[in-house]
């Protein structure tokens, strides 16, 4: 997911509402070691963040209904509070989090994940009998729907619709969703390649031998497709019900709920789908028989109505409001609160980025790297309970196979380590360089930018900040002829591996592309491929990881960059409340009413 | 009157028109897309030039004004979209729908708190104020004048976040402040504004006192209000009758404006109790860059305030027979 979209939801008084824009998961999460509360003298004792788990289930797992979390109770209704409504409801525009956990309470997909434990998830079949067969080397997916699942109206849904679905989101008014399984089903230019359905062409390698079963033929191998089948983007939309552009506004359940009434940003209430079937859901427990979401109220309201809790209140919680900065310390510290606490690092990959066009030399990289000051940093961000010092470029949170390494020794020497940043200079090109740094015009930014300057300037560098606009400081930041040597920019995984990271920000060099460090090393560009043609996934996984060591190794594009750790509440009778720590926002799937 | 009304109507769309111009234009000195914005993280150029299609945004910034000006009589076509019917306000592709139907839906949030709040800074800051001119020296004079000094220091933020800190979160005396409709509860309607409506009130209430009084001081050493009393009218009917006649005149004038003022967005009250008015609305349209929303939140503002100072002036020759409309 593109921080980029996050900013453009945030904006102005949401720094510090966690309004995270994203697609699925990102990276740099918080090292293992990191604390994931550590409050005031009356809070808990803090424990160490445990990232979740994240394993392939079979058919069995994929059978429904939903494992219920402890002392579930069905009925009620529950309210949720939060500032912004959602963009989108048709699949096919959703790629951020707030929309796409929205959507599991009224649509659903092939695949999906099946909460099993806190933290032990399972990739499952959602409206599909398990996760999907591969097979001809990773190229081909075959899928086959239960028995029994059907739209709001109560037909049936069948590989007609999800055939559709896919094809639909070729359709230029298909904007905002992902692109990955179009990109893989025809090319890069899948635009080009295939207008939509609509004028009556259909896609040859997306097969429907029959009601039930589906097959897709890609390109090339893709051994994480079930994953990209996860993705709310890729839910399914009725053919005979498609209203094309309208549908964002109309949208057919075939979730545990339909919408009762939606008043843009203001409010939305959800009530019974009476045709969807728990018995055929492994992943969504819908136990409340009532959702009503209220929109308009900022973080710190929210946070005040949550540890008040009174009356209605009480059966209230956020999807993703965080406690701001200047709750945090009363949230923390407030023992009552406990048991309503929420406590998770951000799946997403924060780093500040070399521009590899203008600071050429590794040495003065590396140097940057020893010097940053992340514990300064982290600091002037609200402490260790609100932030956690990542080290690897890939997020614990959101990539199987995970393995740490601090390759700077910023767990060592989190204040940073001057006479070393001073040794790699002067065995540079340039004992004292000066480096121009680009920051985005936020509150929060000035006090950061302060802490780089002077950290940096101990080590003998001269930093020139430069403050960017927030509205066009993502533009002026991805232009590749900027002018600027380091810069903050933000990337999460769009299933729990390196391969929704790495192509990404070290993909094509484009103005307005991600690769912010404009690095294009053919070596880098080769194992890439290499590692996304790799039909063991577990492999893949694994070369990941070491990809990831290896280019801070070997080119050093960027300062791993502080990651925040989101607290949130929920009322006292609100039970089953989790944060998806893919997605860093409470999942409606185990949210029930204590009685 | 009538011939007075038809030309400050005429002159007041004139200005609205000139308002909305110069909004329009100066919106797009923004550097900000708003195609970009109706156009997600998968955006080919030939998508983004749909997008700028879609929103008329290939023409002329000019041409573009005219079809916005044009939809507000005749409605407008949006490709793919439908019809916005007129008045057309423009289509938020952030809000995802007509703007008109959003301003329809925010209004009533922003009148309500208004005028609730209006009832009670006017009826306090002028009882007050006439209270203290006829008391001046004395204690009641002073506590009012102190107490004024204090409203008009302190800022809605502030006041705001205390009352619902103490009254809402802890004492549980005010429930959380909330719109409903008053034709669906009335009671839940009052309720849910009054905490607002006595902060927005406290703010306003200290600008009315103080004027009040001090213009009331003024009027009661009038020559007029002085041969009342040598006439022998009571003391009562010199203060209602004349010196209070006399006085309402730059109260109105204030009222007038802040009544226009606050219809067109009370964006801090409505932030800080978390009501979904123009004001929020407006802000929300900035953030966004969503300039159909903007535009109309800009009108609505343009039009409170222009239309409340056309009935204050024709106010004017209601209360005070000097004032002469031709």
């Amino acid at each position: 997911m593109n921080h980029r979209k996050r900013s453009a939801l945030a904006v102005v008084a949401a720094a510090s509402l966690a309004l995270v824009g994203a697609c699925a998961p990102g990276n740099a999460g918080a090292p293992s070691s990191a604390p994931a509360s550590a409050g005031a003298s009356s809070a808990p004792a803090a424990e160490a963040y445990k990232p979740p788990t994240i394993t392939l289930g079979t058919a069995e797992d994929s059978k429904g209904p939903a494992i219920p979390p402890e002392g579930v109770v069905k009925g009620g209704t529950v309210t949720m509070i939060d500032r912004d409504d959602f963009a989108h409801f048709d699949p096919a525009q959703i790629y951020v989090n707030t929309d796409a956990n929205f959507g599991l309470l009224i649509s659903r997909g092939l695949t999906g994940y099946k909460r099993v434990a806190k933290g032990d998830y399972k990739l499952v079949g959602d409206l599909a009998t398990d996760a999907g067969t591969v097979s001809d080397g990773g190229k081909t997916w075959t899928f086959t729907l239960k028995d029994g699942v059907k739209w709001q109206d109560g037909s049936p849904i069948t590989s007609a619709d999800v055939k559709w679905s896919v094809e639909r989101m070729f359709a230029p008014f298909v904007t905002f969703g992902p692109n990955y399984i179009q990109t893989w089903l025809t090319s890069e230019n899948y635009k080009k390649d295939y207008p939509g359905p609509y004028g009556g062409k259909e896609l040859d390698n997306i097969e429907t031998p029959d009601a039930k079963s589906i097959v897709f033929k890609f390109n090339s191998p893709h051994a994480d497709a079930n994953y990209a089948f996860a993705m709310a983007g890729y839910n399914i939309v009725p053919k005979a019900k498609d209203t094309k552009e309208k549908y964002d506004k109309e949208p057919v359940s075939s979730g545990p709920y339909i919408i009762k009434s939606h008043v843009v940003d203001k409010s939305l209430e959800l009530a019974r789908n009476p045709n969807w079937d728990a018995a055929t859901d492994p992943i969504r427990g819908a136990y409340p028989d009532v959702w009503k979401m209220e929109f308009g109220q900022e973080a710190t309201q929210v946070t005040d109505r949550l540890v008040a809790d009174s009356g209605p209140d009480q059966t209230a919680f956020t999807f993703y409001s965080n406690t701001p900065a200047e709750r945090l310390q009363q949230v923390l510290g407030d023992a009552s609160l406990a048991d309503r606490r929420m406590i998770s690092p951000s799946p997403y990959g924060n780093y500040y980025y070399f521009n590899l066009d203008r600071v050429k030399d590794q040495k003065i990289r590396q140097a940057i790297n020893y010097a940053w000051p992340a514990k300064q940093i982290q600091q002037a961000l609200g402490g260790p309970q609100a932030v956690a010092l990542p080290t690897t470029i890939l997020n614990e949170n959101t990539t199987v196979g995970y393995k740490p390494y601090d390759l700077f020794g910023k767990l060592a020497k989190p204040e940073g380590d001057i006479e070393k940043a001073k040794q790699l200079l002067a065995e540079s090109s340039n004992p004292h360089p000066t480096i121009v740094y680009a920051y985005n015009n936020l509150p929060t930014q000035e006090p950061v930018t302060l802490v780089i300057k002077n950290a940096l300037e101990k080590a003998g560098i001269k930093v020139v900040a430069k403050s960017l606009d927030r509205k066009t400081y993502y533009d002026s930041i991805s232009q590749t002829k900027n002018e600027f040597d380091l810069y903050w920019g933000g990337w999460g995984a769009d299933w729990p591996s390196g391969s929704t990271v790495m192509p990404i920000i070290f993909g094509p060099v484009s103005d307005g592309g991600q690769n912010m460090s404009h690095l294009n090393d053919p070596t880098v560009k080769a194992e890439m491929k290499k590692i996304e043609e790799n039909p063991d996934i577990d492999a893949a996984n694994a070369a990941w990881m070491n990809l990831d060591k290896q280019i801070q190794e070997t080119i050093t594009p960027m300062v791993v960059a502080e990651n925040r750790i989101g607290t949130f509440l929920h009322g006292s009778k609100v039970g089953g409340a989790e944060i998806d720590p893919q997605q860093w926002i409470v999942s409606p799937n185990t949210i029930f009413v204590k009685q | 009157m009538l011939r007075f009304l038809t030309r400050r109507v005429i002159g007041a769309a004139v200005i609205l028109v000139i308002i909305s111009g110069v909004t329009f234009f100066l919106f797009f000195v923004i550097p900000a897309d708003p195609a970009r914005l109706a156009c997600g993280k998968v955006c080919p150029p030939e998508t983004l030039a749909q997008a700028r299609h879609n929103l008329g945004l290939d023409h002329p910034v000019a041409v573009q004004f005219v079809s916005w000006l044009g939809g507000i009589f005749v409605g407008r076509d949006y490709p793919g979209l439908g019809n916005c019917p007129a008045p057309c306000l423009g289509y938020s592709f952030v809000n995802r729908a007509p703007v008109f139907e959003t301003i329809i839906d925010r209004l009533p949030v922003t009148i309500a708190l208004t005028i609730g709040a209006s009832v009670i800074f006017l009826t306090f800051g002028v009882a007050t104020g006439i209270i203290a001119a006829l008391r001046q020296g004395k204690a009641l004079d002073k506590i009012a004048s102190i107490s004024s000094l204090v409203g008009a220091s302190m800022q809605i933020y502030f006041v705001g976040t205390l009352a619902m800190y103490f009254f809402v979160y802890q004492a549980h005396i005010f429930p959380q402040p909330k719109y409903i409709p008053i034709t669906e509860d009335p009671v839940g309607w009052f309720n849910g504004l009054l905490l607002p409506w006595i902060v927005l009130a406290i703010i306003f209430t200290a600008n009315y006192t103080r004027m009040t009084r001090s213009t009331m001081v003024e009027n009661l050493s009038e020559d007029y209000v002085r041969t009342a009393r040598a006439k022998g009218m009571s003391g009562r009917s010199v203060v209602m009758r004349f010196a209070l006649r006399g006085t309402l005149t730059p109260i109105i004038t204030i009222f007038g404006v802040d009544l226009g003022q606050l219809i067109g967005g009370a964006i801090i009250t409505e932030t800080t109790f978390g009501l979904q008015g123009i004001g929020r609305l407006s802000v929300r349209a900035v953030d966004y860059s969503d300039l159909p929303t903007l535009m109309a939140t800009v009108l609505v503002a343009a039009g409170a305030i222009v239309g409340m100072n056309i009935v204050v002036d024709a106010l004017y020759a209601v209360i005070d027979p000097r004032v002469r409309l031709s």
